[in-house]
């Protein structure tokens, strides 16, 4: 038996799985965003637009905009952030280096919800801050929290994959950048941002797609007027059991985010044959 | 470029000078940069170290902490639903953990070894959960479940859980695997070793590092996974995420320092094998090596 | 050549193998017989490791049939075959002690535990490595590696032993001293031992016969003594030691070099007048000045470059321009402070006819 033969049938295990338990479960989803439900609350499969024609409706335009609103603030703040923090421990770090990466990533063992659990216990209306103040300010329940809290929930990924690519810099290209430019801002502009553009790419489609997707953040931390298009699939398939619109209101996420992955991927893989991205 | 070149934004571009054997301060005490990552560090943690302090905290308010004490612990291991969904929690990532890794290995070694169109589609199907939203993952997981009529339980939470872990196990050995090459494997051929004796007594054992390694990894995602589980439970027994949620959805509850803290340390626990196993069975490298894929044993 | 080489080790009829459309090796045809010391010799990319792959079963010839003991192996998977390759990265198994790993194929072949251990024992102490039977690789050196390799390989006595440029990785003296050892060995146990290599020295030095090739045909088999003194054409001429090319042409039964002279050669009888060859001299037939005997070709030439080897000193001498010489003196009488020739020089070369080879 060739080679070619013989770890073939090594895919079939695992590839039938993700077959049978991946894929078409997505089929499923897709078919049934065509459907609708009848009385019984059962849904039914079909072939209407009914549930796409709900997404875009004028009620829910704005959850869908708020959705990729706060996705997009979620990026720039933790981009904001996360850059810095990077820079220093690639450049600055020295043999701390692994230690300080370990200190970035040990929060985010911290299971998601308590440590979303935990701005409330801080800044809630009965929360640490308003008690050692004895004031009642309103933290939870604005978009500020639902923003700060999927920043907290996704900041290392954007650290990573930052100081990744400053990581693979060659150090003496500073040196040689501080000789050539003056100054340390010129420096950075011309010899290091270029050369962390992946690593800011890679970063923020790590951050950008779970928190469109996110309905934690929004549920714990916001207020009626706070929702995501995550919450909405959430109670479309729990509370509200209207699985076609819920269905539908995936897929249409799920198109929305292919086409910036596919736009990464192509720049990713530009970058890799050496073109400017 | 000591401060005596003012660093203006105005300054020339390009101007070559001569290079200065003296560093420039800006760039070697970066005195803000500083005291900003030590902010966030302090941002960071204030959170975390209050969960911890606070699920020691004597009494049930979250403001003061009035003396230390282990009743919240007490209330959850004494909880017998709590105890419930812990041992779930541990049952579903411990399954899931066995099953991954085995279908996630055999997937990599297919991946690797063969160039056929079929791998190529196994390929793309093997990467896309990893680039699917978790709510993607549990709204399609239920509906298959109960398109099949399959009772959500801990059944389905594993098998939605071994759905999309495979990918971190196959990338993981993937990569060990590429490193490990193929003359090896040749010689075990060389002298007698069937293809199949081959992967048994010379592959899997080197490769088995990297599979401890990524099974380890699946534990702690497993074991800390909410959206899935949310989407896919059952009534009772619940993972403990779910209970943690339904706990801060109807009240801010003291115990959740406790469970918090508790399952980070198992969290911590996991990984922190997963990086140091590789090395306490005699292989020189780290094991967060392993896990990235660098150095064959 | 006997039919389907019955009585050879391998026998190659036609083979080729093609890489989508690179020929790798073309149209071959070899026969290599039982206890010899084969090499395959060539430049990277010449071949030479394809065609070992295929031998062992790792590669299927595209054209052709390859026979080992006169059987054809076209259905014979690597596992199946009575034949045993030495790695060029050893590749010993990490997971398994020293015995462990020379007695993998044993254990393949279901041989007794007793007989095992003798014969691992025996492979061991032939390489001289039975004290480290208990360590792993990865506590051994380069060259003990290459050792317990070569053992895990022999104790399955194989009838024909493959080896991948096994001594690439070593330094020098090791290098030397293994290939001291490793034909010692061979001729100890008597196996065909077919071995790769792109060292001409040690192809020279190791083996029986040698096969050169280039871009995946052989261009010359033979002995050493036979590729060295009479290589066939430039190719293998200048692949093996210094050859010393001089262009020239065909003249009555001579050879009218660039620079006018003519000089006295063995031209082959099938030369026509005014044909292109190249003339190649080997640098230690070349006498220098007061060294030149009667009926001696000689040339006139200027020292343009001393280099000092030690054990001798090769003298490059410039007949015109584009056309040097290598000449080499034993520094046996002469130390280097004593140099006769100055760079600068005028000296006369010259080399007896029929140590001049004509190739085209």
């Amino acid at each position: 038996m060739n080679e070619n033969r013989f770890a073939s049938s090594f895919l079939v295990p695992g590839g039938l799985w993700l077959l049978a338990l991946f894929v078409v479960p997505l089929i499923f989803l897709l078919a049934i965003s065509f459907g609708h439900t009848d009385d019984l609350g059962e849904a039914i499969y079909g072939f209407e637009l009914t549930n796409y024609e709900r997404v875009f409706d004028a009620d829910l335009i704005p959850v869908l905009l708020r959705s990729v609103g706060f996705a997009l603030a979620t990026v720039v703040i933790c981009l904001l952030i996360g850059y810095p923090v990077a820079y220093y421990i690639a450049i600055y770090g020295g043999r701390w280096k692994n230690v300080l990466l370990a200190l970035v990533v040990l929060p985010f063992f911290v299971n998601y919800l308590i440590r979303t659990y935990a701005w409330i216990a801080m800044l809630g209306d009965d929360g640490l801050v308003n008690g050692l103040f004895d004031s009642s300010i309103r933290f939870i329940n604005t978009p500020y929290a639902v923003i700060g809290g999927l920043v907290y929930g996704f900041l290392a990924f954007m650290i990573l994959p930052i100081f990744a690519s400053l990581d693979n810099m060659d150090r003496s290209l500073i040196e040689a950048g501080k000789d050539l430019y003056g100054g340390p801002w010129q420096t950075f502009r011309h010899v290091t941002l270029p050369h962390s553009i992946q690593g800011v790419l890679a970063g923020s489609v790590l951050v950008f797609l779970p928190a469109v997707g996110d309905f934690v953040s929004a549920s714990l931390l916001g207020g009626p007027e706070d929702v995501m298009v995550g919450n909405l699939i959430q109670q479309q398939f729990q509370a509200s059991d209207n699985w076609p619109f819920g269905a539908a209101l995936t897929v249409v996420m799920m198109a929305f985010l292919l086409i910036w992955m596919s736009l990464y991927l192509r720049s990713a893989a530009r970058e890799a044959r050496g073109e400017a991205v | 470029m000591s401060t005596e070149v003012a660093p203006s934004p105005g300054a020339p571009t390009g101007t070559a000078r001569p290079a200065r054997t003296k560093p420039p301060k800006d760039f070697d005490r970066p005195r803000f940069l500083k005291a900003f990552v030590g902010l966030f560090f302090l941002v960071l943690f204030v959170p975390i170290v209050l969960v911890i302090l606070f699920s020691f905290n004597s009494s049930r308010s979250l403001q003061n902490f009035e003396g230390f004490s282990l009743r919240w612990y007490q209330e959850f291991f004494e909880s017998e639903s709590l105890r419930d969904s812990l041992i779930a929690s541990v049952e579903i990532a411990l399954i899931t953990m066995v099953v991954a890794t085995v279908l996630g290995t055999l997937l990599a070694y297919g991946l690797v070894r063969s160039r056929t169109r079929w791998s190529n589609a196994a390929n793309v199907m093997m990467l896309v959960p990893l680039v699917t939203p978790e709510i993607v993952a549990g709204a399609s997981a239920l509906l298959l479940f109960t398109q099949i009529g399959l009772e959500l339980s801990i059944t389905t939470i594993i098998l939605a859980h071994i759905t999309f872990s495979i990918s971190y196990v196959t990338v993981v050995v993937r990569a060990r695997l590429a490193s490990l090459g193929r003359e090896v494997e040749s010689a075990a051929m060389d002298l007698g070793a069937t293809r199949w004796q081959t992967f048994r007594l010379v592959t899997l054992p080197a490769l088995w590092p990297a599979v401890l390694a990524a099974g380890l990894l699946v534990f702690a995602l497993s074991f800390d996974d909410f959206v899935l589980s949310f989407f896919t439970t059952g009534e009772s027994p619940q993972p403990l995420p779910v209970r943690i949620w339904t706990q801060i959805r109807f009240g801010v509850r003291p115990t959740i320092n406790a469970i918090g803290t508790f399952m980070l340390v198992i969290s911590v626990l996991s990984i922190g094998l997963a990086l140091l196993l590789p090395r306490l069975f005699g292989r020189k490298e780290s094991g967060l090596k392993v896990l990235l894929g660098r150095e064959a044993a | 050549m006997s039919e389907n080489g019955a009585g050879s080790a391998i026998h190659f009829e036609a083979v080729t193998k093609r890489f989508g459309d690179a020929v790798a090796v073309d149209d071959l045809n070899l026969e290599i017989q039982r206890g010899e010391f084969f090499s395959l010799l060539g430049p990277s990319g010449c071949g030479k490791t394809t065609t070992l792959r295929m031998v062992g079963g790792f590669e299927q010839p595209s054209e052709g049939r390859i026979f080992l003991e006169g059987e054809p192996v076209e259905t014979v998977p690597p596992y199946e075959r009575n034949v045993n390759t030495v790695f060029q990265s050893y590749a010993l198994f990490e997971h398994l002690s020293i015995e462990d790993n020379v007695a993998f194929g044993l254990k393949r072949r279901k041989v007794g535990k007793d007989e095992i251990r003798r014969r691992v024992a025996e492979a061991l102490e032939l390489v001289e490595l039975h004290e480290r039977g208990d360590a792993r690789p990865r506590e051994l050196s380069g060259g003990q590696k290459q050792r317990v390799a070569l053992a895990r390989a022999l104790v399955n006595r194989p009838s024909v032993l493959l080896l991948d440029e096994p001594l690439g990785a070593l330094d020098l003296k090791l290098r030397k001293q293994m290939q001291v050892e490793l034909k010692g060995i061979q001729r100890e146990v008597g196996i065909t031992f077919l071995y790769v290599t792109h060292d001409q020295e040690e192809a020279l030095a190791m083996s029986d016969r040698i096969a050169v090739m280039d871009a995946g045909v052989i261009k010359q088999c033979g002995t050493p003594e036979e590729i060295y003194e009479h290589p066939v054409g430039p190719f293998v001429a200048g692949f093996i030691g210094v050859s010393n090319l001089l262009p020239g042409v065909c003249e009555n039964g001579s050879i009218r070099l660039a620079d006018g002279s003519l000089c006295d050669a063995q031209v082959p009888a099938d030369c026509a007048a005014g044909a292109d060859v190249q003339l190649s001299v080997r640098p230690e037939k070349i006498a220098i000045d007061d060294e030149i005997e009667p009926g001696m070709v000689t040339v006139d030439g200027t020292v343009v470059e001393r280099v000092y080897v030690g054990t001798s000193t090769q003298i490059i001498v410039e007949l015109a321009p584009g056309m040097r010489l290598m000449a080499l003196e034993q520094n046996w009488v002469r130390a280097r402070s004593d140099d006769r020739w100055e760079i600068g020089n005028r000296v006369k070369l010259g080399w007896r006819p029929e140590h001049a080879l004509v190739l085209r």
